[in-house]
């Protein structure tokens, strides 16, 4: 029987990978909803496109995977920029369930496209072999592929930290998620600042989906199944707040991890249950400021 | 008397073409509703190569007879499944069903099947109690239950002791951990653990924990094929378990899907009614009319095989009664109907209207450099366990 203590770390890095990785996908729809107040729901399309693109390039081209993800990321922001002017300035300001509609739409496109050029089934990633196996931390054996998921996490997160915190373009994008109007009014291009992190968004979604490949397989239902725990990140998260969506991000990774592992029959729903009753307790997000 | 023999001549083209037209009228139509698209869709897309494979390998015409498939779209959904059952049945009036992707959907139709007494082939659902609800229904996969029951005893037979359970949580999972348990169990083994994995897991590897902690001889599996069986199979091979365990599942791993998996699924056994790889001349068409149609790198599964079969029983029913597809004469000839099929010998039991056929044991090994099934074992005709 292994240990308690073997467990529980499981439990950690497992859950803690499985975590960062929804970071990196719902971070950007986290920044475009404060932004924008676009209802997105199409944003697990570019993790899809991402995904694919980094696979597409890997098996026909035998780019190496770094440059792949790298591809995948480069591809989506560009695609993201051109659907920006295209397709999502109609919607600000449109009504929600507007939003709403045109998004699935969208998603749908997205899931008929793959399914026409890719086959309707699962898109396989061969990861690179310094990526799969196991390595020994001392208490237990873990997959490598899983520490250089939570090594990718936290390099965004820094980066992520960085950008918000000591660049101006960081401080434009913060006063234009607290106030649009009077950025505008200050001189500030709100919305070229919305072009920028629309494609920063879309293209972290493109990483997260290039590199959460081998833990959350490429298939053209991508855009919709995973659709549940970005969202749930989105609600919990608060408007534009990275901080409490990294917090939402693991809490949802260890949590759903645990309940399955522990409680294998109730897992499929705990995760909901902490839902629900985070939503009651703090409706406005995790870490809002709560209004006077 | 010129004109006379021509009036003649021409009288007997003018007949001869009557009869032709008549014979050219003489058309049996085949509705297939399934899955074609949606998150099912490879089943229904594998169909189509079943049935386009046997079309062009033995013509549109059986005897007199012109054979003609119509597709209807269900998404996976089983509402809609009757509905575009009902949509074959009055609008295209077709006269046999080759059809649902899911036990659930095949259900469903079952009511409007009855009422209208349409033959139809379930080319792979596989709910055991399935049966009842149409005694037009006519199985040519399995009953999951069997599965589940032959790999009990072959485990058994090869030395497995303790038992280890994991099965997605819906009803056939359930019916294959309802039948394994007890099989493993009265042969004299131990289940050591059992888990229902919800349907909504998207990292397995929890799982995968728990059933490395119990260190059982083998695990028996029944998770969907696609994504989720990826999933499954890395999550277990990160723990160390395809070489140190059986890993014992049913479609997971299908010849067409093999592609999907990493070098990890390398060990994977399953007990099904067909491998690919196959010793016999009708496999051998089978294959290299799928191949010659739809390239060299397609491989069947037993969803395209299903499929070709029920075209072949279509065929085989359409040569002897015509179009004229009477519901019962067709049950009554096809009840303890034998032919040769790509999987070997195979009886349509006459009391449950499921195969008696070969089961195989087959893992995954590393041909030439390609992940292939290779058959390690085969259970001669198996018949069916009766359901619910």
């Amino acid at each position: 029987m292994a240990s308690a203590a073997s467990s529980l770390t499981f439990i950690l890095l497992y859950g803690v990978s499985y975590g960062l990785v929804l970071f990196i996908i719902s971070i950007g729809l986290v920044i475009t909803m404060g932004l924008m107040r676009v209802m997105n729901l199409a944003h697990g399309a570019f993790a899809a496109i991402g995904g694919y693109i980094a696979v597409g390039v890997m098996t026909n081209f035998g780019i190496p995977f770094p440059l792949a993800v790298v591809a995948a990321v480069a591809g989506v922001v560009a695609l993201s920029v051109v659907l920006e002017r295209l397709v999502f300035v109609n919607l600000y300001g449109a009504p929600e369930l507007d939003q709403v509609l045109m998004t699935i739409g969208i998603n749908f496109i997205v899931i008929g496209g793959l399914t026409i050029f890719f086959g309707p089934n699962v898109y396989p990633i061969n990861l690179p072999d310094y990526l799969t196996g196991n390595v020994d931390l001392g208490i237990r054996n873990f997959e490598i592929y899983r520490l250089f998921v939570i090594a990718m996490g936290l390099i965004v997160v820094v980066g992520l930290w960085i950008m918000f915190e000591k660049t101006s373009f960081g401080a434009k994008l913060r006063a234009a998620v607290d106030n649009p109007s009077m950025t505008r009014v200050i001189g500030i291009n709100v919305n070229r600042v919305f072009i920028i992190a629309f494609g920063i968004g879309s293209g972290l979604a493109a990483l997260g989906g290039a590199i959460g490949a081998g833990m959350l397989p490429l298939e053209p239902y991508y855009p919709m199944k995973y659709l549940v725990l970005v969202l749930v990140v989105v609600a919990l998260s608060g408007f534009g707040n990275m901080r409490a969506s990294l917090a939402v991000a693991v809490l949802v990774g260890i949590v759903d991890t645990a309940g399955r592992f522990l409680v294998p029959s109730l897992g499929g729903f705990i995760i909901y249950i902490v839902l629900v009753v985070l939503m009651v307790l703090r409706p406005e997000g995790l870490f809002t400021k709560r209004a006077a | 008397m010129v004109t006379q023999g021509n009036r003649l001549g021409t009288i007997t083209v003018v007949a001869g073409l009557l009869i032709s037209t008549t014979a050219m009228a003489d058309t049996l139509k085949v509705g297939v509703v399934g899955p074609m698209t949606g998150p099912l869709a490879v089943m229904g897309e594998q169909w189509r190569h079943g049935i386009e494979t046997f079309m062009e390998l033995n013509g549109d015409t059986a005897g007199d007879t012109t054979i003609e498939v119509v597709y209807r779209d269900t998404m996976g959904n089983p509402a809609n499944a009757k509905q575009m059952a009902q949509e074959l049945i009055v609008r295209e009036r077709v006269q046999a069903l080759v059809g649902f992707g899911i036990s659930p959907s095949a259900a469903a139709a079952a009511p409007v099947i009855n009422e209208v007494q349409i033959p139809t082939f379930l080319p792979h659902v596989a709910s055991p109690a399935l049966m009842e609800a149409s005694p037009y229904f006519v199985r040519l996969g399995q009953n999951i239950a069997t599965n589940a029951q032959v790999a009990a005893k072959w485990a058994r037979e090869n030395g497995m002791e303790s038992a280890y359970v994991a099965v997605a949580d819906y009803a056939p999972g359930h019916d294959v951990a309802n039948a394994f348990k007890p099989a493993f169990e009265s042969a004299g083994g131990t289940v050591t653990g059992s888990d229902n994995v919800p349907l909504s897991t998207v990292d397995f590897s929890p799982f995968a924990e728990r059933i490395a902690e119990a260190q059982p001889d083998m695990v028996q599996l029944f998770i969907p094929p696609g994504a989720q069986a990826v999933s499954m199979v890395k999550a277990l091979a990160a723990r160390g378990m395809m070489e140190d365990t059986l890993i014992m599942g049913q479609g997971e791993a299908e010849d067409s899907d093999i592609h999907l998996f990493d070098g990890t699924i390398k060990g994977f056994h399953s007990a099904i009614y067909y491998s690919e790889s196959l010793d016999n001349p009708e496999n051998a068409a089978f294959v290299g009319g799928l191949q010659a149609k739809f390239g060299e790198d397609v491989l069947p599964s037993t969803f395209t095989l299903g499929a070709y079969d029920a075209m072949a029983l279509i065929y085989a029913v359409a040569e002897e009664m015509g179009a004229d597809f009477d519901g019962d004469a067709v049950m009554e000839k096809l009840s303890g109907y034998s032919w040769a099929s790509p999987r070997g010998k195979i009886t349509l039991d006459a009391e449950s209207r499921e195969p008696i056929q070969d089961f195989v044991i087959r893992r995954v090994e590393d041909v030439d450099g390609q992940l292939r099934n290779v058959v390690v074992d085969t259970i001669p005709q198996v018949h069916p366990i009766s359901g619910s």
